[in-house]
Formats: structure tokens, C-alpha cells, sequence
């Protein structure tokens, strides 16, 4: 049994009381991934596969559009084949974790105003349960990688920490996105074109080689772009991922974690009622 | 009795903002900001409430759809937060806001009382333990292994209730719960419900149906538009309620 007292003027620390919850929770958080990836195979024949499908058809068309343009483009040694799929799995990731997280909360008010649970609690199992499905797609790109002689980089067992900063990433953003949607309607179609601004100015597909020197500016300050960088070389040693990088994606993962959770928190309060 | 109250709701409000018109955009509130003009409307769904519970009592909420029971319900529940005022409420708390909440329709019987269970704040080794139990109380023989989407509302309303009352809460909360089902269930919901008051638990109830409530309660509460129009013993107090 969790928290005997309930004080509705107690006065804790909001941040560190949600992270406690996600510990408090954790066996929640387990069944509701799990609930997720059983749902998904429930309701479908090809179960499991068809969540890998996804990414990987989305990365087939691609492929099959930008071969000829963009496979000389590429430093020497890199495979569109696998450039390509690294790219749209670890962006699924992010665009799909951030919504099921955001919309774990916003259209969860079925749960939410019934019984009480931390809603950050949702949000962070929404994010996790996509990143397992990230994992999962691990195995293709590998096996892809292996035949076309990119191969594995013995620096893989690093793409864990990529994994946890895009899961700080999505829960953070996906709180501030829950909170957005439910007090004003129109957010949802506005942060689905920043969203998508995000994900275009990041190389998913094409190669940073072909940009000019001020969209190659712009497309770097993107933060999904270091995590690109850094996730295609631990896995496979292609492209070069620096320190900065690094410093890049794990500073922006964890200040919005932190953002995320003390804004949701304070604006709580005032946003279950509108629901 | 000198036991420490189960709930201390102290001079209590629950209020929000409903944006006036069409539904609420971003677009609207910087316009109406601008504009500086707001057609923001607070409504006042529960207002100064005060009263306390002790274990082992039965409160009834009575008053007309709309007085705010259920916000009142919700705001002992922990999910809507009081604007002013303090709610304490100590001990576990078995909600009963909606039967069925939290249920997933492609899951069997048995996985959602693991997960409802786990919603509730107890362990999933704990649930899976007491599924036979609880289905056996819900009577639900072989469609527990069956997925929800294929119960009828009565069965989903009495696996809810089972899950919900198999341990003994502290403080059950329940939203016209006992007025579902067929004869048989409302009978022996009610009796488990006097089984767990028996055994010191708590409960708030609402409902319409003034027989149960003089039947049931210690106490009851009247509010309309979310204050307290009379509290305190159950006969005066639904007298008042229907003479008004």
C-alpha cells in the first residue's frame, strides 16, 4: 500500500516527491508496459512484428526514394541501409513515446479523476513502453547492419544510455505537452508541426554532407540531431559523435526531465479540474 | 470515540475556471488577452465544507444532481485537489467512483484484477494470489479468462466491486455503486459493504435512494450548489432534505 496519509496542504519537494513516485510505482509502471506490448499483440496477427513493421517499412520507402540520391552523399564505410533505419527507429522513439505520454494523461481521465495514481506515473510508462518497442528494433537494424558490412561497433552496450536520455527526454516533454492539450484545444495541431520541424531538421534520412554551412548551423543546434549522432556511432561506429554530442543530449535530456516534472507538478493542480 | 478521523475535511472549496463560449483555445486567450476583456466563468463546485468521519461510520451524501457530491467524492479520493481549505484523509482508500475504471477490454478477467488491483496500490503478486477469490465472489466462473470487451455491464460492475472491496480499506468511497446490478448483487454488495463497516472501514456514500440511506448511514451530509445545507444525523437530516 502506498502513501497512508494523504495531506492535501503537506508540503514536500514536488520534483523529488515525482521521481520517488516513479520508484513507488514501478511495479505499475512494469504491468502497464507490459498491459501495452500484450494489447498490441492481442490485436493484430501479426502481433509484435507489425510494431516493427512500422519503422521498418517507413524506412523501406525511404530507402527505396533516396538510394540514388543520397548513397554517394555518405562518408566512406557508411550504408544508406542502416544510416537510414537507426535514423526512423530512434525517431519513432521519440515521436511516438511523446505521444502516448502526453496522451496517457490528457485522454486519460477515464483513470486519472477516478482513482488516484501520480499521472506522471502514465506518462513515464507510456515513455518506457516505447522504449522497449525501441529495443526490439534494435535486433532489425543489427541484423541489417550485419549484411550490409556496416557491422556492429563493440561500443554498442553504450546505445542503453541514448535509450535512458530519449526516455528523460520524452517523459519531460511529453508532461509539458499533456498539460498543454488539455488546457487549450488547439496545442495539439500546433506542437504536431514543431514536432515535425524537429524531426525534419534533424539528419534522419539525409546525410548532414549535403546541407549548406547555415542549415547545417541550424540542423545542429537540434538537439535530435546529437542524439542521432551519438546512437549511430556507439551502434555501429559510423559518423562521428563527439564530446559535445554527448554533453548536448545528456544537459537537454536531463533539463527537461527537470522542467517537465516541477512544471507539471505546480500546474497540476489547476489542470485536473478542466478535464 | 476517541480514534483518529479517518477524514478532516477543514472549511474546504473546489473551484475551476470555465472558458466561456466555444471550447478553449490557445488562440481565444491570447485574443481575449489582448483584448483584455475574459469571459472566464468560476464555478463554485464545492464551498466551505467542513465535517470529519471516524472509523466504522457510514456517510451519506445526499443532495440534487449537480450540488457537487461527486466533486466532493473525487476531492476525498486525492484526484481533484481543494482550492482552499485541507483534506486529510488517513489510510488506504478503496474508490468506487465508476465501476470499472481502469479496466482494459482486451484483457481477460483475471489480468485486470491484477492491473485494477495495481491502480488500487496493492502488489500484483497480492492480486494474483486473490483472483480466484475475487472472481469466485463475482461469480464469474469461466469468463474470467475471458476478454473483458465480452462481459456484460453487470459483470464488469461486480469483478470491479470485488477487486475493490476484497481487502479491508480504511475508507471506501462509493459513487451510487449499489444501485447497479441485479437484485441479488445490490443484496449482496450492500452486505459486503456492512461486513467491511463491521471490520472499522470507512464510508462515504452518495446515492439517491433515501431508504438506503437511513438504512445504511451514521450520518448524513446535505449539500446543494456545493455547501452544506444540514449535517449530522441521518433522520433530520434527510427530513430537511425532503421537505425542502
Amino acid at each position: 500500500m502506498i502513501s497512508k496519509i494523504y495531506d492535501s496542504q503537506a508540503k514536500g519537494n514536488q520534483f523529488v516527491e515525482s521521481l520517488m513516485a516513479f520508484w513507488q510505482y514501478r511495479q505499475l509502471i512494469t504491468l502497464l508496459v507490459r498491459r501495452d506490448i500484450a494489447v498490441r499483440y492481442k490485436r493484430s496477427l501479426l502481433g509484435l512484428f507489425w510494431t516493427l513493421l512500422n519503422p521498418l517499412l517507413t524506412a523501406l520507402v525511404l530507402w527505396v526514394v533516396f538510394i540514388n540520391i543520397f548513397n554517394t552523399k555518405l562518408p566512406s564505410g557508411t550504408q544508406f541501409a542502416p544510416y537510414l533505419l537507426a535514423g526512423v527507429l530512434l525517431i519513432t522513439f521519440f515521436n511516438q513515446g511523446l505521444t502516448q505520454a502526453a496522451d496517457s494523461i490528457a485522454l486519460g481521465s477515464g483513470i486519472l479523476m477516478k482513482i488516484y495514481v501520480p499521472p506522471q506515473v502514465f506518462a513515464f510508462a507510456g515513455a518506457a513502453s516505447n522504449a522497449l518497442n525501441f529495443c526490439f528494433g534494435l535486433f532489425a537494424l543489427a541484423f541489417i547492419s550485419l549484411i550490409t558490412g556496416d557491422g556492429i561497433s563493440i561500443l554498442f552496450p553504450a546505445t542503453l544510455l541514448v535509450i535512458l536520455f530519449m526516455l528523460m527526454n520524452v517523459t519531460g516533454l511529453g508532461l509539458l505537452l499533456s498539460i498543454a492539450y488539455i488546457r487549450y484545444d488547439d496545442t495539439r495541431s500546433i506542437f504536431a508541426i514543431l514536432i515535425s520541424f524537429m524531426m525534419y531538421l534533424s539528419p534522419i534520412f539525409y546525410p548532414k554532407e549535403i546541407l549548406n554551412p547555415v542549415m547545417l548551423a541550424v540542423v545542429n543546434a537540434n538537439p535530435l540531431t546529437s542524439f542521432l549522432d551519438v546512437f549511430r556511432y556507439v551502434f555501429s561506429n559510423t559518423g562521428n559523435a563527439s564530446w559535445a554530442d554527448w554533453f548536448y543530449m545528456g544537459g537537454f535530456s536531463s533539463l527537461i526531465l527537470i522542467i517537465g516534472i516541477s512544471a507539471f507538478a505546480k500546474a497540476w493542480p489547476r489542470t485536473v479540474v478542466m478535464m | 470515540m476517541s480514534s483518529t478521523p479517518v477524514i478532516e475535511v477543514i472549511d474546504a472549496s473546489v473551484s475551476y475556471i470555465i472558458r466561456h463560449g466555444a471550447s478553449p483555445t490557445l488562440k481565444e486567450t491570447v485574443i481575449q488577452s489582448l483584448k483584455r476583456q475574459s469571459h472566464d466563468v468560476e464555478v463554485k463546485a464545492i464551498q466551505n465544507l467542513s465535517f470529519s468521519l471516524n472509523p466504522g461510520q457510514v456517510l451519506a451524501v445526499i443532495g440534487r444532481n449537480g450540488a457537487g457530491k461527486s466533486t466532493l467524492l473525487k476531492m476525498l479520493a486525492r484526484v481533484l485537489p481543494p482550492t482552499k481549505g485541507r483534506v486529510i484523509v488517513r489510510g488506504n482508500v478503496s474508490p468506487m467512483i465508476e465501476l470499472g475504471a481502469g479496466f482494459n477490454g482486451e484483457l481477460n478477467g483475471i489480468e485486470n484484477i491484477v492491473l485494477y488491483g495495481t491502480l488500487l496500490g496493492r502488489t500484483p503478486k497480492q492480486m494474483r494470489q486473490r483472483a480466484t477469490d475475487i472472481s469466485a465472489w463475482a461469480d464469474l466462473d469461466e469468463s474470467i479468462n475471458l476478454p473483458l470487451r465480452t462481459y456484460s455491464s453487470g459483470m464488469v460492475a461486480r469483478l470491479a466491486f470485488a477487486i475493490a472491496t476484497d481487502i479491508v480499506s480504511d475508507l471506501i468511497l462509493i459513487d451510487e455503486v449499489l444501485s447497479v446490478g441485479d437484485a441479488e448483487f445490490q443484496k449482496k454488495s450492500r452486505q459486503k459493504i456492512e461486513e467491511l463497516v463491521k471490520s472499522n472501514a470507512a464510508v462515504v456514500l452518495i446515492t439517491h435512494d433515501l431508504k438506503t440511506v437511513r438504512a445504511m448511514a451514521h450520518k448524513a451530509l446535505w449539500i446543494d450548489h456545493g455547501r452544506a445545507m444540514k449535517y449530522g444525523d441521518v433522520d433530520s437530516v434527510v427530513d430537511a432534505y425532503l421537505n425542502a
